[in-house]
């Protein structure tokens, strides 16, 4: 187990080493080219725009940009499609930026897109999900493990034995794989009087309506439900206990614990109707400052080093040897929904 | 419905000439009807086993308006193809229609257009939208003669883009209760969305049989020019089936949006698959002109039994979209082993 592991982190290593060296000549002809202009032009790329999270971290790009001083392209949107995003990095590379902002669908479908950028030696900062190779200058993601513990914690606090629910993202994707992992191995070594139950969503609404809906048929004594992503799965949710009679405020003994993911207004007001008790906020402002901060420090020339940041983050090396920002994801819940600092309190909804 | 019974003037001798083609094949047909009874019966069998609440009415009652929405989209398509044609773009007619409904009602600060209508305006704008679409696709594949399955391959990314952009690919949340009535107001136990799909596959299913409207269905499928030298009218009338499925289809949209309780720009995405497989298992022709809705709500009701018992039986969900998989496979196996002919 140990050995292998060993060997795959030196095949790791290597092949970055392997990688950074191949790219060097590439490199500096295009520092230099950076080096006069110092700044230039920064591509920002999209995954989707079909959701809240997504939409209002379009939105926080240009705001933070101008913020941090930075001078960008308009965003560029992949639709769900890894291909289209290879597409999207290459024109965006012919457009001669200096810099890109990518939030890759697809941790190794976007190794291909990096290599692009090394090649013409444009440092790239990948947001969100951390690519599984290549070259980025740093990536800025909250910890989506951290997630589905949270939320364990939280309901695991609150009912302490009975069957939970987790309406799973989908399977496919890494931040999907994480929730689920890290919320049913956290629930299995804390509270194991938790059965915990699962529908694999898809990150779709009819597919987590139809699920909860089965589910509830065969287990009426159901007491906490996990949503990994409040801007899809809060409405059905609600309406599948709606139509069952089992939706009660909190603090009616026959309330079901309810903790979201994603932290869009909506949740917020679920959260004050007493609806659903709590959510993790993903810090889409965070994503866009500190992506476009760490772009512009690498088309500068910095460095970074592992360790605690100074905006109560900490930055640590993965095993690819890539460094990760592992920005703070609150939880919140009725003390803490009104909080002027939290991003779904200043959007529109 | 009505305009359909309506519409078509053809002659009663022309009528009789398409109904003597289809009732040839009458015992046949008979026969196809039915072919996914043993693999549905197995399938609740087996349900009552691994599970307690299976066979509970609760459950039942939850299997049903989960299908309600595929049911009405998978009786537009059936039409469809039954006339010989294809239209992939119900899908995103499922998404527009109750969309543009939607945001002609909500304020502009929940991401409408601010027009405000009332909500009964809105929802019958969401009908015309889904009637206009029809008759725009029917007018490209049946005026234009462009190849059915194309354009409309066509037509549902113009349509899910057009939603993605009307949005700006928002989620619409802030719906009066009026939308969402069809899903949530029950008769008799059940919500009125089964109802709907209920009665428009009896009506669809009557016409089909026994109006000579459903007959030019059928003979329209199997062959065009014969169904024309018998004096049916061919473009009019698949011109119409256009129209009534995408009527259907945001029908479905309202029965969904009510279920789920908000309209995510990607409503009704992929869903056309698991149309077609329905459809296909429930014996309609891919190639026109055979089928009927006996079947077709079979195959409807196999799928959603298919989806609340794996949910039930909690299979590994890594698993679960291969186990879907692999039961649609075997009941296409089964409902092919007992009906004893070649699937088209």
């Amino acid at each position: 187990m140990i050995r292998t592991k060993i060997l795959a982190g030196a095949a790791a290593t290597l092949s970055a080493v392997l990688l950074a060296g191949c790219g060097s000549t590439s490199d500096s002809g295009g520092g230099t080219q950076a080096g006069g202009a110092k700044g230039g032009k920064v591509g920002v790329g999209l995954p989707l725009l079909t959701s809240p999270f997504w939409q209002s971290y379009n939105n926080y790009v240009p705001q933070m940009a101008k913020q941090e001083g930075v001078d960008i392209l308009p965003t560029v949107n992949s639709n769900s499609d890894p291909t289209q995003q290879i597409t999207d990095i290459n024109n965006l590379l012919n457009q001669n930026v200096r810099g890109l902002v990518i939030a890759p669908l697809d941790s190794a479908a976007i190794v291909a897109g990096l290599n692009q950028a090394e090649r013409k030696g444009v440092p790239v900062v990948a947001v969100d999900v951390a690519p599984d190779k290549g070259k980025v200058a740093m990536v800025v993601r909250a910890n989506n493990m951290a997630y589905g513990e949270k939320a364990c914690k939280y309901l695991g606090d609150k009912i302490k034995s009975g069957k939970v629910v987790q309406i799973q993202g989908d399977l496919a994707s890494v931040n999907g794989r994480d929730r689920s992992t890290a919320f049913r191995s956290c629930m299995k070594s804390n509270y194991p009087q938790i059965k915990v139950l699962e529908i694999p969503a898809e990150w779709k609404a009819e597919k987590a309506a139809s699920g909860l809906d089965s589910l509830l048929n065969a287990n009426q004594d159901l007491k906490g439900i996990y949503m990994q992503a409040g801007g899809v799965y809060l409405a059905p949710t609600l309406q599948a206990l709606k139509s069952k009679n089992m939706l009660f405020k909190a603090g009616d003994p026959k309330h079901i614990s309810i903790v979201s993911n994603d932290g869009i207004p909506q949740e917020f007001d679920a959260i004050r109707k007493g609806e659903i008790d709590a959510t993790v906020s993903q810090p889409a402002d965070a994503y866009a400052k500190w992506g476009l901060y760490y772009i512009k420090a690498a088309m500068e020339g910095k460095t970074f080093q592992p360790g605690k940041t100074d905006h109560g983050s900490e930055i640590v090396k993965l095993p690819s040897g890539i460094l990760e920002d592992q920005l703070p994801a609150p939880l919140v819940t009725k003390e803490n929904v009104d909080d002027k600092s939290l991003w779904g309190n200043t959007v529109g909804k | 419905m009505t305009q359909t019974v309506a519409e078509p003037r053809g002659g009663g001798g022309e009528a009789k000439a398409a109904g003597g083609a289809a009732g040839a094949g009458a015992a046949l047909r008979r026969m196809r009807e039915f072919t996914l009874v043993p693999a549905l019966i197995a399938l609740v069998v087996l349900g009552a086993v691994v599970n307690d609440s299976f066979l509970t009415e609760r459950n039942i009652i939850s299997i049903l308006g989960a299908s309600a929405a595929l049911a009405l989209v998978v009786l537009a398509e059936s039409l469809i193809l039954i006339t010989g044609k294809i239209d992939l773009s119900l899908e995103s007619t499922v998404g527009i229609a109750p969309g543009l409904g939607a945001l002609l009602v909500i304020p502009a600060a929940s991401a409408g257009f601010g027009t405000e209508w009332p909500a009964f305006l809105g929802i019958l704008a969401i009908f015309v939208v889904g009637g206009l679409i029809g008759a725009f696709n029917g007018f490209l594949s049946v005026k234009l003669r462009l190849n059915a399955f194309i354009v409309s391959l066509a037509m549902l990314i113009v349509l899910r883009g057009l939603l993605t952009g009307a949005t700006e690919g928002k989620t619409l949340f802030d719906m009066p209760e009026p939308f969402f009535s069809i899903a949530t107001t029950t008769f008799l136990k059940l919500p009125l969305s089964v109802w709907l799909a209920a009665v428009c596959f009896g009506v669809a299913g009557f016409v089909l049989r026994y109006h000579r409207l459903g007959r030019a269905l059928y003979a329209i499928g199997g062959n065009p020019e014969a169904a024309r030298a018998a004096g049916i009218r061919v473009e009019r009338v698949t011109w119409v089936v256009y129209v009534v499925a995408g009527v259907l289809a945001a029908a479905a949209g309202l029965c969904l949006t009510g279920y789920v309780g908000a309209i995510n720009a990607n409503q009704g995405q992929n869903m056309i698959f698991t149309v077609m497989a329905a459809a296909v298992i429930g014996g309609i022709s891919m190639n026109g002109g055979k089928g009927t809705m006996t079947g077709a709500i079979t195959g409807v009701l196999l799928l959603g039994v298919v989806d609340n018992l794996l949910t039930l039986a909690q299979v590994a969900s890594f698993w679960k979209q291969a186990i879907y998989g692999a039961i649609i496979l075997f009941a296409l196996v089964i409902s092919r082993v007992t009906s004893g002919q070649a699937q088209e």
